[in-house]
């Protein structure tokens, strides 16, 4: 194990009368990881094309048989890919936007999801931010940005909004910077006009110290980078009305089973949840209907 | 759509129509990126009376990364560099967020000149003079607001004994310590710089010994 750490840290040290063959194989298997990840541009897109949920059990296929298992129980339920995003602390709001878009252009009734959507966007943005002491003038920019997408679905005027645009639109631009900004802030609203509701579960996520909702919020929700846990999400998917359901890999199931963790704060439940997958520390987009 | 420019333009446009705040922002030139903010220093400070000037450079990924500031009027704070301006406040570092702006980033300056932090320090000098007797530390401030920052009107002349007792204000120090050390044929800036630096000051003047002083007056 210390060797296997001590490779990872970047200085292999083989002894001159040491052979590949005499590794322990778990360092064997730390090398051939290391490899394909020095293989990899070090920069990952902000959203890659979506990849056959195959590539992923590929991943795990020489290590943990748990993950493996648990990737499987996916593929049983009918999951076939897996959009990645970059592993920059923004990826839950990230993949949780580029999910939400994609739903609506997906939709039966695009005409009728979109106006829906960006009503329910319009009078949550009223009845938040102002209460949150947030100024129009930090909110209104990337609430545009992101509403002008939405109208994009169902636009007349040739740029239609596809999938495969959405894609691009979040591979090189800055509106999915100002997208994920806008769900930081209506995250961050959510939980400062009711931080009775929070208060109890809010804590430093490295220390476990208790903090004020207020302090909470510019330290873990309003930047960017920042990662999102239990509080951020329940705080979304009321924010934004919305299911999301989370599939945990964690390579910790007895059962091989994958555990989703549902979020369902969204008044209307009839709602398609919302898809993500969680391995420790990172958040990508799974799909049943992709590749 | 360049979302920096709109937002900028609004910020300036925002603080121009705030009477009420006190808070101004100019441009430098013909970039909306490169800009002055001004603000009085607050009430029942060492910096009362005083305006502050502060350049401000908007970085290319504005607003997901901070704003550039540094003072321009040169500030006695220990949280202020007292040669650069370069000042440390979390937020301008790794405590950033988007919801902020030029105008509450400013707010949040003129607040730190009522709060100075000593134990996180930018001018260890200043924190060391502030932490020996905060009452000579708040009478270099307000010294330094007056010939910095202060509404002085027009510079008279100044006669050579009035400008050497600036130059020992300016440095925090006592008449008396500087004519001792001076009288045993020391240079009067050198006198000055060594004293500023071992912070000759109040009860501390009483823990370094002539000897050391004048050793470092030998180096």
């Amino acid at each position: 194990m210390v060797q296997q750490t001590a490779f990872l840290s970047g200085y292999p040290i083989l002894l001159d009368d040491m052979e590949m063959k005499d590794l322990p194989r778990a360092q064997l298997y730390a090398m051939n990881q290391a490899s394909i990840r020095s293989s990899i541009p070090s920069e990952q897109p902000l959203m890659s094309e979506p990849a056959p949920i195959s590539t992923l059990r590929a991943e795990y296929e020489n290590g943990s048989s748990s993950f493996v298992a648990q990737i499987d129980d996916l593929v049983r339920q009918g999951f076939t890919s897996i959009i990645r995003t970059r592993g920059d602390g923004d990826c839950f709001y990230r993949s949780l936007a580029f999910a939400y878009i994609e739903q609506l252009i997906r939709a039966e009734e695009p005409e009728l999801a979109v106006v829906t959507a960006l009503s329910g966007l319009e009078s949550q943005k009223e009845k938040l931010m102002k209460d949150a002491g947030f100024q129009e003038i930090v909110y209104d920019l990337p609430y545009g940005v992101f509403t002008d997408l939405i109208k994009r679905i169902i636009s007349q005027s040739g740029d239609l909004l596809t999938s495969a645009g959405l894609l691009e639109t979040f591979q090189d631009s800055e509106a999915p910077q100002y997208i994920v900004m806008y769900l930081r802030l209506l995250t961050s609203a959510q939980i400062r006009t009711a931080p009775e509701e929070f208060e109890e579960f809010i804590m430093h996520p490295d220390t476990g110290m208790k903090m004020t909702v207020t302090e909470f919020c510019e330290n873990f929700v309003d930047p960017m980078g920042k990662e999102a846990d239990h509080v951020q999400i329940t705080a979304l998917s009321r924010a934004l009305q919305v299911r999301i359901h989370i599939a945990y890999l964690d390579g910790h199931s007895p059962d091989g089973k994958v555990k989703f963790v549902e979020f369902d704060q969204a008044p209307d439940s009839r709602s398609e949840p919302l898809l993500l997958l969680y391995r420790p520390g990172h958040y990508d987009i799974i799909d049943k209907n992709g590749v | 759509m360049d979302a920096r420019l709109r937002r900028v333009n609004k910020e300036i446009a925002d603080c121009k129509n705030d009477k009420a705040s006190n808070i101004k922002i100019d441009l430098v030139d013909s970039s909306p990126f490169h800009l002055k903010g001004s603000f009085p220093g607050p009430k029942d400070t060492p910096y009362e009376g005083g305006v502050f000037e502060v350049d401000i450079v908007v970085p290319e990924s504005y607003p997901f990364q901070a704003v550039k500031m540094k003072f321009i009027t040169k500030v006695y704070h220990p949280n202020i560099s007292s040669a650069s301006g370069a000042i440390c406040l979390d937020i301008l570092k790794d405590a950033w967020s988007p919801v902020l702006t030029l105008k509450s980033t400013l707010i949040s300056l003129q607040s730190l000149l009522c709060s100075p932090e000593p134990n996180d320090p930018q001018d260890a000098e200043v924190a060391k003079h502030y932490m020996t007797s905060k009452k000579s530390f708040e009478e270099t401030a307000r010294y330094w607001t007056h010939i910095y920052a202060g509404g002085l009107g027009s510079k008279g002349k100044v006669d050579t004994k009035e400008a050497a007792k600036d130059e020992i204000a300016i440095a925090g120090l006592e008449q008396t310590h500087v004519t001792q050390f001076e009288g045993l044929g020391f240079e009067r800036s050198k006198v000055i710089d060594v004293l500023r630096r071992m912070n000759y000051r109040g009860s501390n003047a009483a823990n370094i010994s002539d000897e050391r002083i004048i050793d470092e007056l030998l180096k």
